[in-house]
């Protein structure tokens, strides 16, 4: 995560995303988050690298992983153009560190308070980091089943034959057999390959399967840090005993020595741990199916599609026309998008419902009140409709009607019920 | 493990039957596609020409500049006139592509904005000691305030004159003549980059491409023909954001900036060369091809019918302007959205960390 946070920086994003924009689009009940002022946003990363350099040495563990967990989730929660399923996943992964003891061993904590030195581990900690690995992998598989993705190999068929020009294997990109195996293999390893790295016999090969899939994937799509984290968080699965091995082979074996016998939890701290985890689980079973609670089809009307892992799933491209209109007069102007919201905004919300409502908002908002002088004449608006024209591409099909000018977005509630606004998806 | 791994292989022996037979018949081979190719044809038969003409166009101006400094009349300025329209018009072509040494030197900016701000201009005239290269000059500088300077009743009298007004005009011309021949040496070593960057990636020539096509039809729509008739402004017509307003030259420049569109996405010529066109078809999106294609034609005949300029249309045809707009705007859903998911093209400017 270091070095993630350090391309983050270096490729000058935390100006592009977090200071540039005019405006943000917060997550629904967590629009308080709001940015620092200019160049105060780069005290969030600065905190994040050093946290995140503290947690690698095992240096005040927990402070740093608050720090850490805190400072991810805030600035994940400043903009959802800049959701990710993978952000999602660093910030589950950084609150569960922060409940756990990871800094028994190895670490400067363990040197400068030798009673928490362990040098063994609960069962149920290594345990959640295994449940949230698997619901990565398995929720990304059942995602996967669907007509698009099984039947027409769509993205994949869209995404591979854009790769005909790479070296030796490029001409096969274009080819539909390709495009098929690879949706239906992809499909295939998602699902199962949790149960074979469960399993002590397949272990070794299912890891093969992981780096070899994650480098593929690494290679051919643009999916950052991804990749990598995925390839060193399965290790996890591994014993204990590879993990020593690979320890004593770093170390000069010296590690096991002093060990403290772990104390006993008292049996209230047990007791709210084991309710804490149960609630965690649920809820982690439960939220990437909250969509089967929406009529309509998923990836069209985009309810209940966040923080499910539908990862790298379709291929979405979208064209919104805004109009505000002046109720008094009747007249119109069209808007000029790139006035109010960086091209990487524009591109997000021109496909997500939640997101077209948020922008009729922010325009209304600018334009209530405002008086216009355009040559001799003076208009002054009051409570303006925001209507809108949106096309949207799904999976290569051709565009089709998303949002019709005939509704008056501000009229619209943002909230989780289902949107009957939308036009609906025709296959 | 033996058992695993027969069984793995089983499962993808069953995998490999299932594919065979959903695979089509082998004689209905795809035209054979490559962006490479698409790519180099860009690059040879439309760039590095458009690029060298405009070169020359330039040249062309400067000298005949330099005629009507030695003898300031109504013949030599209509030679300068005559020399900047054909210009401006390759210019159209040029400033599709705004990637490599073009953006660089935000050489784009520095030609094609519009409207002037004639004050700013008057006031360089007057005062002197000016410095077109900062960021107040943006809207004193390029074709357009050359279109003030050329086409105002008294310009002859005040080339006859005014030494600092016809200093001025040469300074200009000289700025875009000495900039651009710096970014055509440039793109001589930028050409082999461009060429040879088929990826995906949003850095990748063949994205700048799209982005760049896609970027300079929606602004050839907003600032050609849609904020003058007043889309953005409550329908409420703005004749002073009229490109090259004096001369008049407005509708025509829309025109010849649709045609080198068209030029672009069809890769210089419909029957030999690799262009967006070639791409679709191969795509099996023959309907789509064809479609972008007809309504470009349709554009351009549509920019025919019109007599007067822009302004004399806006007072008289404001119906037919409309639906002039609402043509070009029709086209922005097949370029931008249809084309560019059909490509696996990301529409943006930004790299990002993934999915």
């Amino acid at each position: 995560m270091f070095l993630g946070t350090v391309r983050f920086i270096s490729k000058g994003w935390v100006q592009q995303l977090y200071i540039d924009p005019s405006y943000y689009f917060g997550y629904l009940g967590f629009e308080w988050v709001k940015p620092l002022e200019g160049q105060l946003m780069y005290i969030p990363f600065i905190l994040l690298l050093i946290s995140a350099l503290c947690i690698i040495v095992g240096l005040f563990y927990r402070a740093s992983a608050l720090t850490f967990s805190l400072c991810f989730t805030y600035i994940e929660l400043l903009d959802k153009s800049n959701y990710l399923n993978h952000y999602y996943f660093v910030s589950l992964m950084a609150l569960i560190m922060l409940f756990l003891p990871a800094n028994r061993n190895f670490s400067f904590d363990a040197k400068i308070w030798p009673k928490i030195k362990s040098i063994t581990t609960k069962q149920w900690t290594v345990s959640l980091i295994k449940f949230q690995l698997a619901m990565v992998y398995i929720f990304a598989g059942i995602a996967k089943v669907n007509s698009d993705w099984l039947i027409q190999a769509n993205p994949l068929k869209i995404w591979l034959q854009a790769h005909h020009n790479i070296p030796l294997v490029g001409s096969l990109m274009q080819e539909d057999w390709l495009a098929y195996t690879f949706s239906w293999a992809g499909c295939i390893y998602d699902l199962f390959i949790v149960f074979f790295l469960l399993s002590n016999r397949c272990r070794p090969i299912a890891y093969l399967f992981v780096v070899f899939f994650h480098l593929a994937t690494w290679y051919l799509f643009p999916i950052g840090v991804f990749p990598w984290v995925m390839i060193f968080s399965t290790l996890i699965f591994f014993s204990a005993q590879f993990h020593e091995r690979v320890l004593d082979f770093f170390s000069r074996k010296t590690w096991r020595e002093n060990p403290v016998k772990p104390k006993r939890l008292s049996s209230l701290r047990k007791k709210q741990t084991r309710y804490l985890l149960t609630l965690y689980i649920i809820i982690q079973l439960l939220l990437p199916f909250r969509y089967v609670l929406y009529p309509g089809d998923l990836f069209w009307n985009e309810e209940g599609f966040r923080f499910s892992w539908r990862v790298m799933l379709m291929h979405k491209e979208g064209h919104a026309t805004f109009y505000m209109v002046d109720p008094k007069t009747g007249r119109e102007s069209e808007i000029n998008n790139s006035k109010f919201l960086t091209r990487t905004q524009e591109d997000q919300m021109a496909t997500q419902p939640d997101m077209i409502l948020q922008y009729a908002q922010i325009l209304k908002n600018y334009h209530h009140g405002k008086t216009f002088h355009y040559g001799d004449q003076k208009i002054t608006v009051e409570n303006p409709e925001i209507r809108a024209k949106i096309y949207v591409s799904l999976n290569g099909r051709p565009a089709q009607l998303f949002v019709d000018k005939k509704h008056d977005l501000t009229k619209l509630n943002y909230n989780l019920y289902h949107r009957t606004w939308l036009e609906p998806f025709k296959k | 493990m033996n058992f695993k791994r027969t069984n793995a292989i089983y499962l993808s022996l069953a995998l490999l039957l299932l594919l065979s037979f959903s695979c089509k018949d082998p004689d209905e081979i795809k035209p054979a596609f490559n962006k490479g190719t698409l790519l180099t044809n860009v690059a040879n038969t439309i760039i590095a020409p458009a690029f060298n003409d405009f070169e020359s166009d330039l040249s062309s101006l400067e000298a005949s500049f330099i005629a009507l400094k030695t003898s300031p009349n109504q013949a030599n300025l209509d030679a300068v006139k005559a020399d900047w329209k054909a210009a401006y018009i390759q210019w159209q072509l040029v400033k599709i592509f705004d990637f490599g040494p073009l953006r660089d030197n935000g050489f784009k900016g520095a030609t094609g904005t519009y409207p002037t701000d004639s004050n700013q201009v008057n006031s360089n005239i007057l005062n002197g000691g000016y410095n077109l290269g900062s960021i107040d000059n943006t809207d004193a500088i390029g074709f357009s305030a050359l279109d003030f300077l050329l086409y105002r009743t008294n310009a002859l009298a005040d080339f006859s004159s005014n030494p600092n007004y016809t200093q001025y005009a040469s300074d200009l011309i000289q700025k875009m003549k000495t900039e651009f021949a710096l970014v055509n040496g440039q793109w001589i070593n930028y050409k082999p980059t461009f060429i040879a960057a088929t990826g995906t990636e949003t850095t990748s020539a063949f994205s700048l491409l799209v982005n760049e096509f896609n970027r300079d039809y929606e602004l050839t729509k907003n600032a050609k023909l849609g904020i003058p008739i007043g889309v953005q402004s409550l329908g409420i017509q703005l004749p002073e954001y009229i490109e090259a307003r004096n001369s008049g030259l407005s509708l025509e420049l829309l025109q010849e900036s649709m045609r080198a569109l068209r030029i672009v996405y069809l890769g210089n010529n419909p029957n030999s060369g690799q262009g967006f066109y070639d791409y679709l078809v191969h795509l099996e999106r023959s309907t789509l091809a064809v479609e972008i294609d007809t309504k470009f034609s349709q554009i351009i005949n549509n920019i025919e019918a019109f007599n007067g300029t822009l302004e004399e249309e806006m007072g008289s045809n404001v119906n037919g302007l409309e639906e002039l707009y609402y043509l070009i705007q029709e086209q922005v859903v097949n370029i931008k959205t249809d084309m560019t998911s059909a490509f696996g093209v990301l529409i943006t400017y930004q790299d990002n960390d993934g999915d």
